[in-house]
Parts: C-alpha cells; sequence; structure tokens
C-alpha cells in the first residue's frame, strides 16, 4: 500500500503495539486512509515518541508485554500532554473502559474491531477540536436549527421524529466521516453494547427516507464494512 | 420460614422434656425423703412406747399414777396420751377417758386420736401401745404423729418453694440455650439460601463454641472455599481461552478484509460467508466476555441513583423502528420515574436486551407492551409481548447461557442476551422471570427486598 504523496507533512498517528502482525495492519490501514503512522513496540518507546511531541494522535494498546498501556496515558496526562488518545484492549470488564477513559484515553476499542473501525475512531479524534459547536448549522441544501429543533432541506421543513433530530444532529456535526454502528450506539444512545438485531441500520432508513428528495439526491451514504457518512457535496 | 420455625421448635421441645425429667427426679428424691421422715418416725416413737411400756406395766398403781400425772403436766404440747384402766376398764389415771378399741397386745398401732376421744385431740393419727398389766389392767401409752406432720409439712413446704422455681429455672435455661441453638441454625439456614441463591461469597456463621454447628459450619465453609476456588480457576480458564481468541479473530478478520479486496468474483461469497462467521464468533466471545464482567461487575459502592423508567423510555424510542418495520406494536405506559440504586450502562443494557428479545420474538401484527411501576414498594419493570411465549420447561432454562429454545433455528442472536439480562438483574439484587402473558411471554423484573427504591429527592 503506498501512501499518498504529500502526507509527510501531516502530523503522525503514534501507534504503541506490541504485536507486530496487528501493528503493520492498523499501520497499512492508516497510512491508506492518508495518516502517517510512526510505531512503536514498548511503553518507554511509545512514551519517548510521544515526548517528542508532534503526533496527532496515540493509539496505545493496554496489554504490552504484561505492563498496562494506561500508565503511558497516565504518564502523558500528567505531564499535561493534551494528545487525543485511543485505548485499545482485549479487555471489555465494565470497569475497564471507565478506568480507561479515566486515565485519560479519549477513546476506547474493544478486539477484535474491524480496522474500518479504527480508522473511524482516529478520524474522529483527529477532527474532534474542529467540531461545531454552532446552534444552526447548515450544510449543502440541509440546514439544522438546533434552538428551534427545526430542519430543512432546500429550505423546506423535513418533520423528524426527535430520535431522527438526535441522528440528524449527530452526522451534521460530523460531515464527510465515517460514523460507525458502534459510534452511534455509544454517543446517540448510550448503549455501550451491540445489539443482536439490525437496529441502527432502520433508524438510518428511517432516518434516510425523510432526506432524500425525490430527485436521487442520498445524503447518508453507506462506507462498506465500516458503516456511514453524511455526503453533502453530492 | 416455615422449616427455620420447625429448627427452633426441636430444641426447645428437647429442652421442656429435659426440664420436666429433671422436674420428675427431684419429685421422685423428695417424695423418698418424705415417706422415709414419716415411716423413721413412725417406727422410732413406736420402739420408745413399746420399751416404756415395757418397762412401767408391772410398776405399783401408784407410781404409775404418780409418773403419768407428772408427765401429763410436762406435757404442753399435748401430743401424749397416757391412760391406766383397771381390770374392768376403768380409767385410773390418764388423759384417755375409755379404753380406745385396740388389743392390748403391748404392740404399736396406728389409731385415729379421736378414738382417744382426748381434749384436745385433733384429727390426726396417734401411734398407740396397750400393755395389760399383771392386775389385769391395761396401760395405754400413745403419742400423736403432730411432730411428724409438722417435718412432713415443712418438707411439702420445701418442696413447692424450692422444686417450682427450680423447674421454671431449668425450663428458662433450657428456652434460653434451645433460642440460642435455634438462632444459630436460623442464622446458618439463611446464610444457605442466600449462598444458594448466587452469593457466593458469604460464608455460614461460626460461633466459636467449638460444638457440631460450629464443626459443620467451618466444614462447610472450606468446601464452598474450594467450590470458590474451581469455579474462579475454571472462569478464568475461560476468560482467557476468549481473551487469547480476541487477537487472532481481530487479524483474521484483516486478512479476510484484504483477501476481500482482490479475490476473483467467484471467492467472494466464500469469503463473505467466512467473515460473517468469524464476526458471529467475535459476538460471541464478546457477550461471554461481557457476562463475566458483569459477573464481576461494579459493587454496589458504585451505585448511583438511576431511573428505571427514563432507561425504558430510551429503549423504546430506540427499538420502535425495528418493531414498527416488523409490524409490531410498542406500547409503553412509562410515565414519571422510577428510580433505583444502579449502575446506568448496565441497566440499560438489561433492558434492552429484554426489548430485542421481544420483538425479535413477536410476530407481525402482534403488541410488545414496556411498563415500569412500582408493585408493594418495589421497582418493577415489566415487557410483555404476544410471542410464542416460553414452555413452563424452559422458563428457568432460557436464562442460561448458549440456551435457545427449540422454535429458534433461526440462528439470529447468540442466545446470550437474556443471560446477560439476569446476570445485571441478580447484580442489582433484581429477580428477572419469565412468566406466561397468555399468549405470549411476559419478562418481569422485580426488585427484591435487597433493591431499595432510591429516596426521592425533593
Amino acid at each position: 500500500m503506498v501512501s499518498p504523496s504529500g502526507d509527510e507533512q501531516r502530523p503522525p498517528v503514534l501507534l504503541v503495539e506490541d504485536e507486530r502482525d496487528l501493528a503493520a495492519e492498523i499501520r497499512d490501514e492508516l497510512q491508506g486512509v492518508g495518516h502517517p503512522v510512526e510505531c512503536a513496540q514498548t511503553l518507554e518507546q511509545g512514551l519517548s515518541a510521544a515526548r517528542r511531541g508532534g503526533a496527532a494522535v496515540l493509539i496505545v494498546d493496554r496489554m504490552l508485554d504484561g505492563e498496562d498501556g494506561l500508565s503511558l496515558v497516565q504518564a502523558l496526562r500528567d505531564e499535561g500532554n493534551p494528545v487525543p488518545v485511543l485505548v485499545i484492549s482485549a479487555l471489555s470488564t465494565v470497569d475497564d473502559r471507565i478506568r480507561g477513559l479515566k486515565a485519560g484515553g479519549d477513546d476506547y476499542l474493544v478486539k477484535p474491531f474491524a480496522l474500518p473501525e479504527l480508522s473511524a475512531r482516529v478520524e474522529a479524534l483527529l477532527r474532534r477540536g474542529a467540531r461545531s459547536r454552532a446552534t444552526f448549522i447548515k450544510l449543502g441544501a440541509l440546514e439544522l436549527d438546533l434552538v428551534e429543533r427545526e430542519a430543512r432541506r432546500d429550505g423546506e421543513l423535513i418533520d423528524l421524529q426527535p430520535r431522527e433530530f438526535k441522528l440528524l444532529e449527530y452526522f451534521m456535526r460530523r460531515p464527510g466521516q465515517i460514523v460507525t454502528r458502534a459510534m452511534l450506539l455509544e454517543d446517540v444512545w448510550h448503549y455501550k453494547f451491540l445489539p443482536q438485531t439490525n437496529v441502527i441500520d432502520v433508524h438510518i432508513g428511517n432516518l434516510r427516507r425523510k432526506l432524500d428528495s425525490g430527485d436521487g439526491r442520498r445524503f447518508i451514504v453507506n462506507v462498506r464494512a465500516a458503516g456511514f457518512k453524511l455526503d453533502v457535496e453530492s | 420460614m416455615s422449616k427455620v420455625d420447625a429448627l427452633g421448635a426441636r430444641p426447645f421441645r428437647l429442652a421442656l422434656a429435659s426440664a420436666l425429667a429433671v422436674a420428675a427426679a427431684i419429685l421422685g428424691a423428695f417424695a423418698l425423703i418424705y415417706f422415709e421422715v414419716a415411716r423413721e418416725d413412725v417406727a422410732r416413737i413406736s420402739a420408745i412406747l413399746t420399751d416404756e411400756a415395757r418397762l412401767n406395766a408391772d410398776a405399783s398403781q401408784d407410781r404409775l399414777r404418780a409418773a403419768l400425772t407428772a408427765r401429763q403436766t410436762r406435757d404442753i404440747r399435748r401430743i401424749d396420751y397416757l391412760s391406766l384402766f383397771d381390770a374392768h376398764g376403768e380409767l385410773v389415771v390418764g388423759n384417755v377417758p375409755r379404753m380406745p378399741p385396740l388389743p392390748a397386745d403391748a404392740t404399736a398401732h396406728l389409731l385415729a386420736a379421736r378414738e382417744m376421744a382426748a381434749s384436745g385431740a385433733a384429727a390426726e393419727t396417734a401411734i398407740v401401745v396397750a400393755r395389760r398389766r399383771a392386775d389385769g389392767g391395761v396401760l395405754l401409752l400413745g403419742r400423736t404423729l403432730q411432730d411428724s406432720y409438722t417435718v412432713e409439712d415443712t418438707l411439702l413446704r420445701a418442696l413447692g418453694l424450692a422444686v417450682l422455681p427450680m423447674i421454671a429455672a431449668i425450663l428458662a435455661i433450657g428456652a434460653l440455650f434451645a433460642r440460642r441453638a435455634s438462632l444459630r441454625l436460623t442464622g446458618v439456614h439463611e446464610a444457605i439460601a442466600r449462598i444458594m441463591q448466587g452469593h457466593l461469597e458469604l460464608r455460614l456463621p461460626v460461633a466459636r463454641e467449638g460444638d457440631e454447628i460450629d464443626r459443620i459450619a467451618e466444614a462447610v465453609n472450606l468446601m464452598l472455599d474450594e467450590i470458590v476456588r474451581l469455579l474462579d480457576q475454571l472462569k478464568s480458564v475461560g476468560d482467557n481461552i476468549a481473551h487469547d481468541l480476541r487477537a487472532p479473530l481481530t487479524l483474521a478478520r484483516i486478512k479476510l478484509d484484504h483477501a476481500l479486496e482482490v479475490a476473483p468474483e467467484n471467492a467472494r461469497a466464500y469469503l463473505e460467508a467466512a467473515h460473517a462467521q468469524l464476526d458471529r464468533a467475535g459476538v460471541t466471545i464478546a457477550a461471554l466476555l461481557r457476562i463475566s464482567a458483569v459477573e464481576n461487575g461494579p459493587r454496589e459502592k458504585h451505585f448511583r441513583d438511576v431511573d428505571l423508567a427514563a432507561i425504558c423510555r430510551q429503549a423504546v424510542e430506540f427499538y420502535e423502528p425495528v418493531a414498527e418495520a416488523k409490524g409490531v406494536l410498542l406500547a409503553s405506559s412509562l410515565d414519571g420515574s422510577l428510580r433505583v440504586r444502579g449502575d446506568e450502562d448496565l441497566l440499560r443494557e438489561a433492558i434492552a436486551n429484554l426489548l430485542d428479545n421481544a420483538v425479535k420474538f413477536t410476530p407481525a401484527g402482534g403488541t410488545v407492551q414496556v411498563a415500569a411501576t412500582t408493585v408493594e414498594g418495589r421497582p418493577c419493570v415489566e415487557v410483555r409481548d404476544t410471542g410464542p411465549g416460553v414452555a413452563p420447561a424452559d422458563r428457568e432454562l432460557i436464562f442460561r447461557r448458549f440456551y435457545r429454545a427449540s422454535a429458534d433455528e433461526s440462528g439470529a442472536g447468540h442466545g446470550l442476551g437474556l443471560s446477560i439480562a439476569r446476570n445485571i438483574a441478580e447484580l442489582h439484587g433484581f429477580q428477572l422471570r419469565v412468566e406466561d402473558n397468555a399468549p405470549g411471554a411476559r419478562f418481569v423484573m422485580r426488585g427484591g427486598a435487597k433493591a431499595s427504591l432510591a429516596r426521592l429527592s425533593r
């Protein structure tokens, strides 16, 4: 996989993962979507690389040769390092996630995960700072008034149920960004588990039917093997 | 609790029986003393009277008259009967006016005192000896048993004063011991009941008295330690396997993704099927680890006030589109709030699993109803559906891991959702059961005695 030229100017993603095969896959995936990746195998390597600064996002495996990757995160936070952190782990006890986030992790991904899920999370962390807090969002033909709780397409009011409005708001705040089912579950409905039925797809389907106009424009598109994306350019 | 009452009654009956036995033994001893004293008294007086009669019967009449008169004067208690009759049976001297009906055979006889008709003679018994003199007269010597009666009365009083309180004391002590034993057995019984509900961290109470109850309790506690150790071992083996499978599963999925990108069209269907199977395995492993995560989950000290009604409303909102798409009516009565102490994320998951299950098994045209209420002061969440219901024999089994009712051969789901829901319910001291909704199933999550409603803040 060849990285697109010009990537070297972008700040890299720092990956601390001792399992070489998985590290290589993650590197390839992230480079494939345009993020340069710097790899570290041990806690010490990771810490010194992170201290040098310049990483856009830090990805840390919690289990590093018997050491807890969280101690790295904790150390960085104690030093006042604000780099966004994604913790990946095979642990998933109820406390683990809380502990991971408390130690200064910004997001927590449990193995087994799909690579697109990982890159979507990294993307979300990278764009988090730039996320709009506005109460009025206009993207292409879509307008969202968060005070009046109204949504419009081409200036025309769309009749949305509260849950559909909530969903649209989530997409409107992340235009062009891949949104996975797990992210929707966690962020919109606060469910920290995957339901067995395809509930999310039905929600998206309902919202889509109301958003799409008769002229074939599609706003929320599927991203294969990953999730959905609000595509306002089309 | 009837078993506990029975346990309490048995030691008490035992104590009562032993108290009665002790009382009977004491009564027997007293009776023996009583009769022995009486018998000894009679024998002693008889011997004295017989001797006196023998020694004095043939003394001269004047001497006897003087002696009897002197003796009567001294007998201020009026316990002696002394008379001398002449050969014709006429009184010569003494306090018995007529010869009483007894043979002058020089041996002691028991006689009612009134036969003597002596003045002041009470209705008591006397020992009387009559001895014929050489002149044909009769010397009559007697003594009432009044002294003996006094002793016997004293004995009887002592019996009353000593034995009755003694029996009462024995009964009280017996009852005390019975109560202590029963309380300890009740404690043991309750501990066993709670341990059987799954609280394997609890132990039987040991009173450190070194008695049989303690020895059994200690043995059972050691046994429980061993069971817990084995269970932990088993669980950690299972958890480790599940853990260790995660990394290779992650990589296998990734490799398949790569293969899918470059695979020729005729191989894609196979790769996609393999991918789907890997996903299923991943979901199952995640659910298994989830159960053990819940079992080792946050304890009560981490619980906060949570609104169950709000959680239900969110779950209904979440599942409504799926229900609609399936033609199932999702109805709810979830007004107000139902506050409990708990972990919000876990309760959300439990209720979502119940709804997921209900919507999945309810056919088009059916109804799923959700309600959050307070029943007898306990929080209660109900999810009713009009699906095929659960056969009585399966009503416990469906909460077991991997159990899938035979009707559900679709392979949908991993058969762990209800298991997780029950684990979460139990973690909160709730009971989760399925009942008949006639038709359909009615899942009821009810707060037990332990699950207290959070105090409503004003």
